[in-house]
C-alpha cells in the first residue's frame, strides 16, 4: 500500500495504482481528461490530468504517473487550474460548437468540463477554426464528424485492443490530424457502437440515435439486454414511452463497460410493426381482436387441469415467468408433456468477446427448473394426434414445418409478442410484454441472476405477464397469493431452492452467481384439485 | 574552417578522400576501437566517457556517460541509435560529419555499442539527406569488410550489426522516441515517459540514442582520454562544439570551436563579422527552438552551456543563426511558426492546436490585419503550450515565440499601428 496526501487529503491505495485513480478517490470525481479511460491503454495525449507532484519541476499528467508512498499532490492549486484552463481552450479552439446540433450536447465532455475548468472567453473568431469533414458515415452504425474531434485516440485504441480489428486510425498530423479509415475499410465490427460511448464528445455518433431526441429528455433505467446468453447490464434511455437507444452498464464481471452492436439494435423490436397490442381469437378461420376480459375468460376457459395436451415455453420469458409456467404446465398437462423451448432455436455465431452463440438470455434457468427442450421432430410427434389445447408461451415452434403440420387436433393458445407463425395458427392469441416493459431476473450462461427494471409501458392490452400466470394458476386451483414482486422473488428462490428466500430481493449490483441444486423439483403445489 | 589546433570532429570536413576508410584508417582511425576492444571493460568505456564531461550534442546536453549508465545491467538486449534526423532550422553539422567523415561515427558508435552492450545500431539518417544514406551505407560496408562490424569484431568476441536507416521526412523523428516508433514501423511520434527508452525502448528493449557528433568524439576521447578532452573547454562544458553559422556573415559554414569560447572572438576571428551594410541585430545561437538574443546579448556570452543559460537562451544543437538589421522580426518568426505548425506530430493538443493558432496569429500581424490584443495574445497561448506536452516540441515553438515578442516588441507593434485601422474588416469587433 502507498500512503499519500492529495489536496490536503491523507489516502491509502494499492501500490501500482494510476495517480488518476488515486485522485478521482480522494477527491470523489475524476480529473479532467478526454484520452484516459481504465479500460484502455494509457495514451496520454489530451493533457488535461495535469497535477503538481511536489519536487518535481513540472506539472505531470496523472494518468501516466503511478502512486509513490508520501506524495503529496495538488490537483487544484491555482497552478493546475490555469494550466487546465488553458488546455482545455485549447481543445476549444478549432472546435465548430455546434452543440445545437450535435447529439452529444447534454452528455460531452467538452460542455461539461468547459463549465467546470473553462468559462473562459473565446479569443478565436469562427473564421480562423481549421475546417474539416462532417458526416462522414464511416460504417452502417457509426457517422463522424472531424471538426469535433479531439483526437483523444479512444476509438483508435479500442478498436485495436479490444476488438482487435483496428479499422480506424489518426491520419495526417498537427492540427490537420484526423481520425479516419483507410480507403476501402470501414467500421463494421459488431462492437463499433462502443466507439460512440466512450468518444468524448459528438465526433463519433450512433447513425440510429441520430437526430432522434436530445440527451437531456431521456430517462435512464438499467436493465439487462435480452440478445443472447451473455446478459450484458444495459441502460434503457426512454422517454414518453418509447425506448430511444441502450447503452452499457459497467460490469467487470458481465460485460465490463461493452456491449455489441446486435444487443445494441434488439430495442427496435419492442416498437417493430407486428408487434401484438390486443388478444386475437379464430373466428370463421381468421384472426380477430378481443377485449381484454374476453380474452382472459376464453383463456381462462381452454385451460382446465387434463384439458392440456403440452405446454411449451420458449428461454426468452424472465425466470419468474419460467417458474411460474413450470408449475402451471405440471398442473395443467402433467409432467411429460411440458417442455422448456424448441432445441436448436435461438442458436448463432458467437464471437470472443461478448456475444454468445446463445441468443436466449434465460437458457441457463432450463436445467435449474428441469425443463428439457423439445427437438422439433419430437414435439411434432407428441402434437400428432393429441386432443385438447396446446400452451405455447414466447418463441415462434409453429416456424418449423414438421410443428405447423402436426397442429390439426388441437387448440392452440400462444402467449406471445409478435404476429409470427405461432401466432397465425393459433386459435387464442394472448399479448405478452417484452423485455424492457417488465421488472424481471435473467439467469445468464454463468449462472449469473440480474434485474432488468421496467422502463416502458407494454403496448395495447399486454398486462404483466407474471400477474397472468398467477391468475391462470389461481382458475387452476393453485392460489399462490403473491402480492407483488418481493413475494414473487421469494417464491422464485423457493422453487429455486435457494437457502436465502430474501436473496433475489437483494440481489448485489454485480447480479448474483446462487448455488442451485441442479434440476430444483420445486415444492408442492397448494391447494386442493 | 577549423580553427587552428581544434580539429577533435572536424579533421576531414572539405576534403575530397575524407570519407574514405583508408584515409581515416591513415590518420589513426579504429584505433580507439582496437584499444578498447583489446581487453577493456564496457564499464570502463563508459566511466571515461563520463569522466570526460562529454554531453549530448543533439540539444538537450544532458551527459552521455550518465545516459549509458541508465540501461540496466542485466539487460539482454540492447539497442543503439545514431540520431542523424538533423532537422532543426539552421543546423547543418551532423550532414558533414556524416558526409566527410562518416568512419569517425561509424567508429564512435562501434565503442558505444561495446560500452552498453548493444548488438544492433542503428544510423537514422533524415529522410531529405539521400545521399547522406548512400554515403553512410559505402562506409558501413567497409567496415563490415574490414571485420570493424559483424560476427566478433576483431577477434574480440563483440558482435555488432549496423543498419542504415532512411527516415521519411519527420522533423518528430528527431525525438528519440518518436525515432525509435518510427523505425518500428508505427506512426513518427514521440511516446510517453516514464518509461525511458533508455529501460524500455525499441521493441521494448533498453535503447541509447545519441546524436552523431555525441558519438564521433567518442574514438578521441578513448585516444586521448577523458582528461585530454575535460582540459577543452570550460569545467561544465568539456571538449569541442561544431557551429553551424548561416546568415549573412563574411564566413557560413560548420565550424568547430572550444567549448568556452567567447561569441565576440568567434564572430570576429571565424565568421569575420557580417557583410557590408550589415549590422548584427540577433542571432539564434542553438537551432530555432530556442529563444533569440540582441546582439548585445550575444556579444557578452561565450559559447558553451553554463553562459548561454545563463543569457536566457541554450546551446541547444549549435545552429547559429545570424540576424541583420534589415531582417524583418516578424517574417522571421512568421516562418519558424510555420514550421512548427507543419510539423507538430498532432498527438498533444496543446502543441497541436497551439502551434496552428500562433501561426495564424503572427500571419494575420504580417498581413497587417493583427490588434493590439494580439501581442497578449500570443503570449497567453504561449503559456498554455510551454511544459505541458509529452515531448519539447510545444516548447520549441515557444522558446523562440516568446523571445522573439519579448525582445523585439517594437516591431511587433509597428506591424499593427502601421496598418490595423479600427474595425479591420475581417474580424467582427471584440466586445460587442
Amino acid at each position: 500500500m502507498a500512503k499519500l496526501t492529495i489536496d490536503g487529503k491523507q489516502i491509502e491505495v494499492p501500490d501500482g495504482t494510476r495517480l488518476f485513480d488515486a485522485c478521482h478517490e480522494a477527491r470523489g470525481e475524476a480529473l479532467p481528461h478526454f484520452c484516459y479511460h481504465p479500460d484502455l491503454s494509457i495514451a496520454g495525449v489530451c493533457r488535461l490530468c495535469q497535477v503538481e507532484v511536489e519536487g518535481m519541476p513540472k506539472l505531470t499528467i496523472a494518468c501516466n504517473t503511478t502512486v509513490r508512498d508520501d506524495m503529496v499532490v495538488h490537483t487544484r492549486n491555482e497552478r493546475v487550474q490555469t494550466a487546465v484552463k488553458q488546455i482545455l481552450e485549447m481543445h476549444l479552439i478549432n472546435h465548430p460548437v455546434d452543440c445545437p446540433i450535435c447529439d452529444q450536447a447534454g452528455e460531452c465532455g467538452l460542455q461539461d468540463q468547459y463549465m467546470d475548468y473553462g468559462l473562459y472567453e473565446s479569443e478565436i473568431e469562427m473564421g480562423d477554426k481549421v475546417n474539416k469533414e462532417k458526416a462522414q458515415v464511416i460504417g452502417p452504425h457509426v457517422i463522424l464528424d472531424k471538426e469535433r474531434c479531439v483526437l483523444c485516440s479512444r476509438c483508435v485504441r479500442f478498436c485495436e485492443e479490444i476488438t482487435k480489428t483496428g479499422e480506424l486510425g489518426i491520419y495526417n498530423r498537427g492540427d490537420r490530424a484526423e481520425i479516419g479509415t483507410a480507403p476501402g475499410v470501414e467500421l463494421d465490427n459488431n462492437y463499433s457502437l462502443n466507439t460512440v460511448d466512450i468518444c468524448p464528445v459528438g465526433a463519433l455518433t450512433s447513425r440510429d440515435f441520430r437526430f432522434q431526441k436530445r440527451v437531456w429528455m431521456l430517462r435512464a433505467t438499467p436493465s439487462i439486454c435480452p440478445g443472447c446468453a451473455t446478459g450484458c447490464n444495459v441502460r434503457v434511455d426512454h422517454e414518453g414511452g418509447r425506448v430511444y437507444r441502450l447503452k452499457p452498464r459497467r460490469n467487470d464481471d458481465v460485460n465490463g463497460p461493452w456491449m455489441c452492436d446486435s444487443g445494441r439494435m434488439i430495442y427496435k423490436d419492442v416498437h417493430a410493426e407486428g408487434r401484438l397490442g390486443s388478444a386475437l381469437v379464430r373466428r370463421d378461420g381468421g384472426l380477430e381482436s378481443l377485449s381484454w376480459a374476453d380474452a382472459r375468460r376464453e383463456l381462462l376457459g381452454m385451460l382446465k387441469p387434463g384439458s392440456v395436451a403440452f405446454a411449451l415455453a420458449d428461454p426468452s420469458l424472465s425466470l419468474e415467468e419460467l417458474v411460474l409456467f413450470r408449475r402451471l404446465a405440471r398442473r395443467l398437462a402433467g409432467e411429460v408433456q411440458i417442455a422448456g423451448g424448441v432445441a436448436g432455436d435461438g442458436l448463432g455465431e458467437g464471437d470472443e468477446i461478448l456475444l454468445s452463440s446463445d441468443r436466449r438470455p434465460n437458457r441457463h434457468a432450463l436445467s435449474w427448473l428441469d425443463l428439457a427442450e423439445v427437438a422439433p421432430a419430437d414435439l411434432a410427434a407428441a402434437l400428432e394426434g393429441a386432443r385438447g389445447t396446446v400452451l405455447v408461451l414466447g418463441g415462434d415452434p409453429v416456424a418449423h414445418l414438421e410443428v405447423a403440420a402436426a397442429l390439426k387436433g388441437v387448440r392452440l393458445v400462444y402467449l406471445g409478442t409478435r404476429h409470427n407463425a405461432t401466432a397465425a395458427a393459433a386459435d387464442l392469441v394472448i399479448p405478452l410484454s417484452m423485455w424492457p416493459e417488465k421488472d424481471a431476473l435473467w439467469a445468464n450462461k454463468q449462472g449469473r441472476i440480474q434485474r432488468g427494471q421496467r422502463a416502458v409501458a407494454a403496448p395495447g392490452d399486454a398486462r404483466e405477464d407474471w400477474r397472468l400466470l398467477v391468475d391462470m394458476l389461481g382458475h387452476a386451483g393453485d392460489d399462490l397469493d403473491l402480492a407483488g414482486l418481493p413475494a414473487l422473488r421469494r417464491f422464485v428462490a423457493q422453487e429455486l431452492g435457494l437457502a436465502d428466500e430474501d436473496s433475489l430481493n437483494r440481489l448485489p449490483a454485480a447480479g448474483l452467481v446462487p448455488d442451485v441444486a441442479v434440476a430444483s423439483p420445486g415444492s408442492a403445489p397448494t391447494g386442493g384439485e | 574552417m577549423s580553427r587552428d589546433g581544434c580539429n577533435i570532429l572536424s579533421a576531414r570536413f572539405g576534403r575530397a578522400d575524407g570519407h574514405l576508410l583508408k584515409t581515416y584508417e591513415a590518420e589513426g582511425g579504429y584505433r580507439a576501437l582496437r584499444m578498447v576492444l583489446d581487453g577493456m571493460k564496457a564499464d570502463e568505456v563508459i566511466d571515461v566517457v563520463k569522466e570526460s564531461g562529454l554531453r549530448g550534442r543533439g540539444g538537450a546536453g544532458f551527459p552521455t556517460g550518465v545516459k549509458w549508465g541508465f540501461v540496466p545491467k542485466d539487460a539482454e538486449q540492447v539497442y543503439f541509435f545514431v540520431n542523424a534526423d538533423e532537422s532543426e532550422p539552421g543546423t547543418f553539422k551532423d550532414r558533414y560529419l556524416l558526409d566527410y567523415d562518416p568512419h569517425q561515427t561509424i567508429e564512435g558508435t562501434i565503442i558505444s555499442c561495446f560500452a552498453v552492450r548493444a548488438n544492433l545500431a542503428f544510423i537514422y539518417i533524415r529522410g531529405e539527406f539521400g545521399w547522406l544514406v548512400d554515403r553512410a551505407q559505402k562506409a558501413v560496408d567497409e567496415a563490415y569488410a574490414a571485420g570493424f562490424l559483424g560476427e566478433n569484431i576483431l577477434g574480440s568476441g563483440y558482435s555488432l550489426d549496423m543498419i542504415v536507416h532512411k527516415g521519411a521526412g519527420a522533423y518528430i523523428c528527431g525525438e528519440e522516441t518518436g525515432l525509435i516508433n518510427s523505425v518500428t514501423g508505427t506512426k513518427g511520434q514521440p511516446s510517453i515517459k516514464p518509461p525511458f527508452p533508455a529501460v524500455a525502448g525499441y521493441l521494448g528493449k533498453p535503447t541509447i540514442v545519441n546524436n552523431v557528433e555525441t558519438v564521433a568524439a567518442v574514438p578521441w576521447i578513448m585516444n586521448n582520454g577523458a582528461a585530454a578532452y575535460q582540459a577543452t573547454g570550460t569545467e561544465k562544458s568539456a571538449g569541442t562544439k561544431l557551429w553551424s553559422v548561416s546568415g549573412p556573415v563574411r564566413n557560413q559554414g560548420v565550424f568547430e570551436v572550444p567549448l568556452g569560447l567567447p561569441f565576440a572572438e568567434f564572430y570576429r576571428d571565424e565568421l569575420g563579422g557580417m557583410i557590408d551594410g550589415e549590422e548584427l541585430k540577433a542571432c539564434i545561437v542553438g537551432g530555432s527552438s530556442v529563444p533569440v538574443l540582441t546582439a548585445d546579448e550575444i556579444m557578452g556570452c561565450t559559447l558553451d552551456y553554463e553562459s548561454l543559460q545563463q543569457a536566457g537562451t541554450m546551446l541547444g544543437s549549435g545552429g547559429m543563426i545570424l540576424i541583420p538589421k534589415s531582417a524583418d522580426m516578424v517574417e522571421l518568426i512568421k516562418v519558424l511558426m510555420h514550421f512548427y505548425w507543419d510539423e507538430s506530430c498532432g498527438q498533444c493538443t496543446p502543441c497541436r492546436e497551439g502551434t496552428g493558432w500562433l501561426h495564424r496569429i503572427v500571419g494575420r500581424l504580417l498581413k497587417g490585419e493583427g490588434v493590439p490584443e494580439d501581442l497578449d495574445l500570443l503570449d497567453k497561448v504561449c503559456n498554455g503550450m510551454a511544459g505541458l506536452t509529452i515531448c519539447p516540441l510545444s516548447d520549441a515553438a515557444v522558446m523562440p515565440m516568446q523571445s522573439f515578442l519579448q525582445r523585439f516588441r517594437s516591431e511587433f507593434e509597428a506591424r499593427i499601428h502601421e496598418t490595423a485601422a479600427p474595425g479591420s474588416p475581417s474580424r467582427w469587433a471584440r466586445g460587442e
